[in-house]
């Protein structure tokens, strides 16, 4: 245990912007003077980013704390913390640049900024997990402190929001606990990740693992069944984080009504910690062989497509920019659950790829989406035309990132969905072999037309636009953005856009991930 | 030649693979021309809209666009150039913002998304089939498959057999290639967006915009399929219904574009009969020499039509902002250079001899000849295969070729009489006037100069034309030895001579006795308005799909909202709370005289006692159903165990 020392430093990431945090919802003079309260989110997240990047280059791994032996909250680095805590801190710090301009329109900016914080470390925290347990504990303490984000508004639409943001929560997380129960009462351990997972002989370093005492031979005879349904509620469970049907309602509802940037974070990263604990269990606790071609499986591939097809459909007939961007969110996130379900190489690269994608689209996408109703004061897509005109700037990005995530190449999002595609093709499933990629497909053509009709009235609001409505010219005017706003927005959108047409190292990376799991 | 190939790995994941070979290289070279053709036309009709930058900008992106797929040498390239070129193409349809341009780019957007979505399952289901997407390799991989029959696993035709997979994924492509294409029944978007874009950009989507689309489908059918008599019927069969539909159209069509854009349906139908022959030889074991140079050169000559006569309508539009026949009749008159341009365009695209559309066609017919007798051939030795149709059948579809000719005679002509023959009832001297500055110089050079290339090449078909088409012959996968063809032939001239007479009795006996009003001679659109494909069925499928499947996707989106909301109004309800809130607010609002008060402690005490019965009764009942749902798992989960032993 004298590795402890060595490690210490993993701590750090997750301990610090949480007393940050603290720090801003605490001190007065925060609270007071705007200055110092920027100063200080932007400090604290500079900060913070520089302790991931040192973190995940140091690697290793840190026990915190055992209370017994399958009770311990363990920390760990691996190729997946990586990329999830790469990915969280990049858009925390886009999004609070972001967010340090916007919130100074909605008011009560050291709350926001707080929790802001907070989540960060938790999200840091859960993504260097290295066990169910403490997956789990960060599970539910992110959705605890990213609750005052939804409320933020303070209205009774968000309190609504926020309250059933937080009974399908707590409901996913009770059913996700039954499973871990059941799974640590069945080997008496923590459950700790170990790539392949536990519960089977067939994993590529199973040996090495078993040597380890981390392999745990656990003799399931007769009890596969309940094995299955353990795992099935975890799925479910974790699944209502991810928005996978029947437990997606939340999501629609809760995160329109928080302000841009929390809609952005809780679309872009939070529903992607659902994928983290998914992938975690799947991959690295149960083991993929066990699951395949069981109900299990089945009843999985069925309902992330089901609710591929239902998100982008409805979606597609949502009046409201934000909702129908939250809509968007459901069925996309369920792209990369797809492709988790096929147990291959090639979708879970593909899934691993779009959770890249998808998380810098979509937040890309409610920043744009943020900034449109804050200069036009519009909320419904209807409404907004002509914004070519004032925002072309603006418009420009939004439709490039509306391009990636609908998968016109050579943007982001077709790269994802060739290899989700092609690796359900190839993965032996039967039918889902090929109704997977066609349901894929269908939903791509609806996210064409929830997407494209706003940058199509923007660049093209007809001839007789301006002319009509008289009074327009305030519209006609260059409508300036402040740069901390639009530097986000840009950037999101070369990474939506470079990482599509350079993906080579990012795909060679998950193919190593990949290949040390299935 | 010999092909140079070069690839850039990395791109987009797969990395692009581009080959330049004879067929590339002329195409490549003939979008170059009509780039900058229709780029200095532009300068001079763009000269008075706004927002041209963006003009200008996606101009040029989609050159790069589409040299890309002409230069692709496996399908994913081809695929990432196709969708950039569907994507800023867009913006020349929808550029004016009115209100029929923005309804038509809707269309060509719908279309081709569509289509590139169709396009991209062909292509994972072809990856996973073959295992390649590259032309070369595909070839190999595919004629394996064909090879193996469509016995999967005992069936005779098993829907996973490879053969039905390799068949369903070129099906899907040929959807997405033909949608750009303008192939019937997806050609929907091409008389729509071809007269609302800005005329240059017209010339170019007419005229090689859809030959990427003809491009992907002689890929799918010469290299991955062919010889496969099946696959041939069917591009045959479509060429031939799209070829005289399109001709159908343009006929009845009173506006200047409309008719060029129908007339390009038509002589893509060409084009894929063409095609689709050249498949249907190679399966019987004939020299497909003649279809493969017909195909080609009808490309390149359609190409260049398309430019000129766009081109020539681009002059018009640009005077006198109408397209309609009735105003502007006249137009041409007293115009030597519009007239010149024009006639090189119409006697090109109607076939007469002399001009170089009379080789493609006349190569295109005596291949339908050529498979006529080669199934009259193998009928007499009784080993006709079920695809390849019988000689009746295909001494129709010659017949159909022939009259569809007229046809494009006939609507030629009617263009040429009303730009240069008829006068404008009120506005002729006004016309006449503009004579003199109708045209900038350099917008007329550049328009006389490509003009002069169709003469040249009909001129010396053999010299000119055939070496053209030999370059493209590797790329068709046609291995034979060119032979030269006596063009100006009397059974060749036969059959010009033919489409031309069936050509002067349509105009004279449709478009003069039956299209046009009687006594004032006005140009009648007799067309029924409801038979439009779009508007009749394609629309309407796509609402009453939407509309279903959103109240399938509701029911799904509030099934747990309704649960829980199901549960809260009857086994959870709240509503004893809500009562006792609400009646305590009421006797506040009471309160009055002391024996009344007395009366109000008792109810009060009275109503806590219920409700405090009322919460023990209801928070036995739901431990009670939680308990009973327990018990029901619990036998649930035991009979499973028992059954499964």
């Amino acid at each position: 245990m004298n590795e402890i020392g060595e490690h210490v430093g993993l701590l750090l990431p997750v301990i610090f912007p949480m007393l940050a945090g603290a720090g801003v919802l605490l001190a007065k003079r925060l609270r007071d003077d705007r200055g110092k309260l920027v100063k200080a989110v932007i400090l604290s997240l500079v900060a913070e980013a520089a302790l991931i990047c040192v973190s995940l280059a140091v690697g290793g791994s840190l026990a915190v704390w055992e209370l017994t032996a399958n009770f311990a909250i363990v920390f760990k680095v691996d190729g997946i913390s990586r990329l999830f805590a790469a990915l969280t801190g990049i858009a925390w710090l886009l999004v609070g640049a972001y967010a340090v301009c916007y919130m100074s329109h909605e008011g009560e900016g050291h709350r926001f900024f707080g929790y802001y914080l907070i989540v960060l470390g938790v999200l840091v925290g859960l993504d260097f997990s290295g066990n169910l347990i403490t997956l789990y504990l960060f599970y539910e303490l992110m959705t605890l402190t990213s609750l005052p984000l939804v409320l933020h508004g303070r209205t009774k639409e968000a309190v609504m929001a926020g309250l059933k943001y937080l009974f399908y929560s707590v409901a996913g997380a009770f059913l996700a606990l039954f499973g871990i129960f059941f799974l640590a009462a069945a080997t008496g351990t923590a459950l700790d990740f170990v790539p392949g997972g536990m519960f089977t002989g067939m994993a590529p370093n199973a040996s090495a693992a078993l040597s380890n005492g981390a392999l745990v031979d656990v003799a399931f005879d007769g009890r596969e069944g309940l094995l299955l349904a353990a795992v099935f509620c975890l799925l479910a469970g974790f699944g209502v984080k991810a928005g996978m049907f029947p437990l997606h309602g939340w999501l629609p509802t809760a995160h329109p009504v928080a302000p841009a940037p929390a809609s952005a974070l809780l679309s872009g990263v939070i529903t992607k910690a659902g994928v983290l604990a998914i992938i975690r269990v799947v991959y690295f606790v149960v083991g993929p062989d066990v699951i395949r071609g069981t109900w299990v499986q089945d009843t999985w591939v069925l309902l992330t497509l089901l609710t591929v097809f239902m998100g982008s459909l409805l979606a597609f007939w949502e009046p409201l920019l934000k909702k129908r961007l939250a809509y968007s969110t459901v069925s996309q996130v369920s792209y990369i659950l797809f492709g988790l379900s096929m147990l291959h190489l090639t979708s879970f690269v593909g899934a691993l790829s779009h959770v890249v994608f998808h998380s810098l689209i979509k937040d890309g996408l409610f920043l744009c989406a943020g900034a449109i109703t804050m200069v036009t004061g519009k909320t419904r897509v209807k409404d907004m035309v002509g914004l070519g005109r004032g925002m072309p700037l603006l418009l420009g990005c939004y439709t490039v990132l509306s391009l990636a995530l609908i998968g016109i190449p050579p943007a982001s999002g077709f790269v994802s969905k060739w290899y989700l595609a092609t690796g359900a093709m190839a993965s032996g499933t039967g039918a889902w072999a090929w109704i997977g990629p066609a349901v894929l497909l269908a939903s791509a053509l609806l996210t064409a037309g929830y997407l494209l009709p706003l940058s199509i009235q923007g660049y093209f609001p007809g001839a007789d636009f301006g002319m009509v409505k008289g009074g327009d010219g305030q519209e006609a005017k260059s409508q300036k953005l402040s740069a901390w706003m639009m530097f986000p927005v840009l950037l999101f959108t070369a990474g939506a856009l470079l990482l599509g047409c350079f993906p080579g190292r990012l795909v060679a990376m998950l193919e190593t991930i990949g290949s040390a799991v299935l | 030649m010999k092909a140079v190939s070069f690839t850039v790995p990395g791109i987009c994941g797969q990395g692009l693979h581009f080959q330049i070979n004879g067929f590339s290289l002329v195409y490549l070279c003939i979008a170059v021309l009509m780039w900058v053709v229709s780029g200095i036309f532009s300068l001079e009709y763009m000269a008075h809209y706004e927002r041209r930058k963006r003009y200008y900008w996606f101009f040029w992106v989609t050159l790069a666009a589409i040299a890309g797929v002409f230069l692709s040498a496996d399908f994913y390239t081809t695929f990432i150039f196709f969708e950039i070129m569907s994507f800023t193409s867009y913006v020349w349809v929808a550029f004016d913002e009115k209100k029929e341009s923005l309804r038509a780019a809707e269309t060509y957007l719908a279309v081709a998304v569509i289509g590139g979505m169709v396009m991209l399952m062909g292509l994972f289901l072809l990856q996973n089939l073959c295992g390649t997407l590259d032309f070369e390799r595909l070839g190999e991989a595919a004629g394996e498959i064909l090879k193996g029959g469509f016995a999967g696993t005992g069936r005779p035709i098993a829907l996973g057999s490879p053969r039905v997979q390799l068949y369903v994924s070129a099906g899907m492509l040929l959807f997405g290639f033909g949608a750009k294409a303008g192939c019937f029944p997806l050609h929907i978007w091409l008389p729509k967006a071809h007269p609302v874009a800005p005329a240059p950009a017209s010339a170019l989507l007419s005229g090689i915009l859809t030959k990427a689309g003809v491009f992907g489908i002689i890929v799918v059918s010469c290299v991955l399929l062919g010889a496969d008599a099946g696959w041939g019927m069917l591009i045959a069969s479509l060429g031939l219904v799209t070829m005289f539909l399109g001709a159908l159209l343009a006929l009845f069509s009173v506006n200047l574009k409309k008719t060029l854009a129908c007339s390009s349906v038509s002589q893509i139908g060409f084009i894929l009969t063409g095609i689709g022959m050249s498949c249907l030889l190679k399966a019987v074991g004939e020299d497909n020499g003649l279809a493969v140079r017909g195909t080609f050169l009808h490309m390149v000559n359609h190409s260049l039509f398309k430019l000129i006569l766009f081109l020539c309508a681009a002059a018009v539009f640009m005077n006198l902002h109408q397209l309609d026949f009735n105003e502007v009749r006249g137009f041409g008159r007293k115009k030597p250079a519009l007239l010149f341009c024009y006639l090189m365009g119409a006697l090109g695209i109607g076939g007469v001899p002399l001009w170089s559309g009379y080789a493609s066609k006349t190569l295109l017919h005596e291949s339908i000849v050529e498979y006529a007798h080669a199934v009259e051939k193998l009928e007499a030795a009784g080993n006709l295969g079920p695809w390849a149709g019988d000689p009746a059948f295909w001494h129709r579809a010659e017949w159909v070729f022939l009259i569809t000719g007229g046809m494009t005679v006939a609507y030629m002509a009617k263009v040429f009489v009303v730009l240069f023959v008829e006068r404008h009832p009120s506005r002729q001297k006004e016309f006449d006037a503009m004579s003199a500055g109708y045209l900038r110089p350099l917008s007329s050079i550049a328009l006389v100069a490509v003009s002069l290339i169709v003469p040249v090449l009909g001129l010396v078909p053999s010299a000119a034309m055939d070496r053209l088409a030999s370059l493209a012959g590797p790329f068709f996968r046609w291995g034979g030895h060119m032979h030269p063809v006596a063009y100006f032939s009397l059974e060749n001239l036969k059959g010009g001579a033919v489409s031309l007479t069936v050509g002067v009795f349509l105009y004279i006996l449709v478009v003069r006795a039956w299209l046009m009003g009687k006594g004032d001679p006005r140009y009648l659109d007799r067309w029924p308005g409801w038979m439009d494909l779009e508007n009749l069925i394609y629309r309407p499928l796509v609402r009453a799909f939407l509309a279903v499947s959103l109240l399938g996707c509701r029911a799904m989106d509030s099934l747990a909202d309704a649960l829980i909301l199901a549960a809260r109004k009857t086994t959870h309800s709240q509503v004893f709370l809500a009562g006792a809130m609400g009646g305590k607010r009421a006797a506040k609002k009471k309160g009055g005289s002391r024996g009344y008060r007395f009366a109000r402690v008792l109810a009060l005490a009275l109503g806590r006692l219920r409700r405090s019965g009322s919460l023990v009764e209801e928070s036995f009942s739901y431990g009670l159903m939680l308990f009973c749902i327990g018990l029901c798992l619990t036998l649930g989960y035991l009979l499973v165990a028992f059954f499964r032993g």
